[in-house]
């Protein structure tokens, strides 16, 4: 380095906070450096001040130590300001640089400053140079908070993505795991029943039903959870005809239908693409529920479909019980229920699985309903695209 | 065991899961020749005539195989591979009785030669009237096959 070399920190004047910075100069003129710090002293800054002259020196200086600035003169004997920029770039480096030059041709400045230096002060204007460089400081640091804030987004949605995969598998080997110790306490209480039943006492043979029927109850909700978690796992796709997949549904609900006298209505409905035996099941959750959850008026199902931007909105109507407005959104979570076991039997699965369907496909479901008028569930599911007409193989 | 002679080979690793099958077995009637075996080697010295089973004869082979297919030692798959693919074991017939839900179990027991395959049902009624099922059509209405001429006259003559 030249003689100018490190300039020794001095103390601030007067009581403002001295904020500590590292300034790289590119400067060949003494007494114009000697102006520069002074101004930047007199506004609160202090610190490492280094100076270069040659761009050797320089590439030097930017290589072995990290400054918070530098500030380039813009006409120097063998280079340019410009030139150090560049050099910046070459290297990586994120440091904010100022021109601090003589007067220069109008185009010449607004060229600068659109290569990325951050400001452009006249070496007669030095007042103005403490603010332009806390201005570039600040704008580096939110930069740098955006990035930050960007890397930490991008790592949290992986994050979450990673732990919702987890998530599934740990329900489903869970479930799986469960069931068989789950199936021995249920077999071994149900033969101790069946053989001291009425040898020991009333108590016995109570306490002894309550653990079979609190058995089976938990393997009925296991197998219900391993459902839940299947219903994750079908991703591959065809062009499925919603029409067969309802007639596919009303099929597997023959007995349901039958018993309950139920009328299930339905004209157009479209190709979509999505998982077969998802949408039937979708369908078949949708109309069973409605068919359950019936009123004293013989069950009437309208399903219907309609064509909206870039969706199909898929309709299933009921005259049913309705449900008052504060459970709509309730009636999607898994296990919830609004009845007790005694009115309607179930575990609350049915809805969880139709919403775990719809939003695998890349749809919505919700439902509009009012207490004694009927529910209407409403899902969306992404309209095929024309090239995806039926006959047509993916 | 009367004469040495086996109508079911249960082979499970599951204390639990072989009492239950007795049990179901017993109801019906069905419970007094089983041999039981607890791993996939001691399972292939049996239906072998080999090992501690030496002294067994192939003429009279078990009328049934209950396999579970996750065992010590060698597992199900390979049991069965081996007995259905040597001709003094192939004709016995081979029930994989598991709680494997895999597919692939399914489709590999299948292609070497399993009789039949039956996961067992998670509820207890359900499993029960499985094993009973099971147990009267082998052992009742299907009628066994015959290695040789010898075991018909033995049996007629008995």
């Amino acid at each position: 380095m030249s003689s100018i070399g490190t300039v020794a920190s001095a103390a601030a004047e007067k009581g403002t906070p001295v904020q500590q910075i590292r300034v790289l100069l590119v400067e060949d003129n003494l007494s114009d450096m000697e102006l520069l710090l002074r101004a930047l002293r007199r506004d609160g800054f202090d610190g490492e001040f280094d100076a270069v002259q040659t761009a050797e020196e320089f590439a030097q200086r930017i290589r072995t130590k990290s400054y918070d600035i530098v500030l380039a003169d813009y006409n120097l004997p063998q280079w340019t300001g410009m030139e150090a920029l560049e050099m910046l770039h070459q290297e990586g480096l994120d440091i904010p640089l100022i021109l601090v030059s003589g007067a220069l041709p109008d185009e010449t400045a607004v060229g600068c400053i659109k290569r990325g230096a951050s400001d452009y002060i006249l070496k007669d204007r030095l007042a103005r140079l403490p603010a332009a460089v806390r201005s570039a400081l600040e704008d580096k640091k939110l930069r740098e908070e955006r990035e930050r804030a960007q890397r930490e987004l991008a790592q949290k949605v992986e994050e979450l993505a990673r732990s919702n995969r987890e998530l599934e598998q740990f329900a489903y080997v869970a479930s799986h795991d469960l069931q068989e110790p789950l199936r021995m306490v249920a077999a071994y209480t149900q033969i101790l029943g069946e053989k001291y039943r009425g040898k020991l006492d009333e108590q016995a043979d109570k306490y002894i039903y309550y653990a079979v029927d609190g058995a089976k109850r938990m393997q009925t909700l296991i197998q219900d959870l391993l459902a839940f978690s299947r219903a994750g796992r079908g991703t591959e796709r065809s062009l499925t005809d919603g029409r067969v997949a309802v007639e596919q549904a009303l099929s597997n609900l023959t007995a349901a239908i039958r018993e309950s006298h139920a009328e299930v209505k339905f004209d157009h409905l479209p190709v979509v693409l999505a998982n077969h035996s998802l949408l039937v099941q979708l369908f078949q959750n949708l109309i069973g529920n409605a068919i359950k959850f019936r009123g004293i008026d013989t069950p009437l199902i309208q399903i219907a479909a309609e064509q909206e931007t870039g969706q199909w909105i898929f309709t299933v109507a009921d005259n049913g019980i309705g449900m008052a407005p504060e459970y709509l959104e309730d009636v999607f979570i898994i296990f919830k229920r609004l009845h007790t076991r005694e009115e309607y039997p179930g575990n609350g699965i049915g809805l969880s699985i139709c919403r775990k369907i719809v939003e695998q496909h890349g749809g919505r479901i919700s439902v509009t309903s009012q207490e004694g008028q009927g529910s209407t569930f409403r899902f969306t599911l992404p309209a095929t695209e024309p090239e995806f007409q039926p006959g047509h193989t993916l | 065991m009367n004469n040495g002679e086996v109508e079911i080979l249960l082979v499970e690793d599951c204390q639990e899961d072989v009492d239950l099958t007795l049990h179901a077995l017993r109801r019906e009637n069905l419970a007094n020749n089983i041999m039981i075996v607890r791993d996939g080697e001691e399972a292939l010295d049996f239906l072998f005539c080999r090992g501690p089973f030496a002294d067994r004869s192939f003429e009279k082979p078990p009328r049934l195989v209950m396999l579970d297919l996750k065992l010590p030692k060698i597992d199900g798959i390979e049991v069965l591979r081996q007995t259905k693919s040597h001709p003094r074991t192939r004709i016995i017939p081979v029930v994989i009785l598991t709680s494997s839900k895999e597919e692939r179990d399914l489709v590999r027991s299948y292609d070497l030669g399993a009789n039949s395959y039956i996961q067992k049902p998670v509820d207890f009624d359900k499993f029960r009237e499985t094993v009973k099922q099971l147990g009267l059509y082998w052992l009742i209405t299907n009628q066994a096959p015959l290695s040789n001429g010898v075991k018909r006259v033995s049996e007629i003559k008995r």
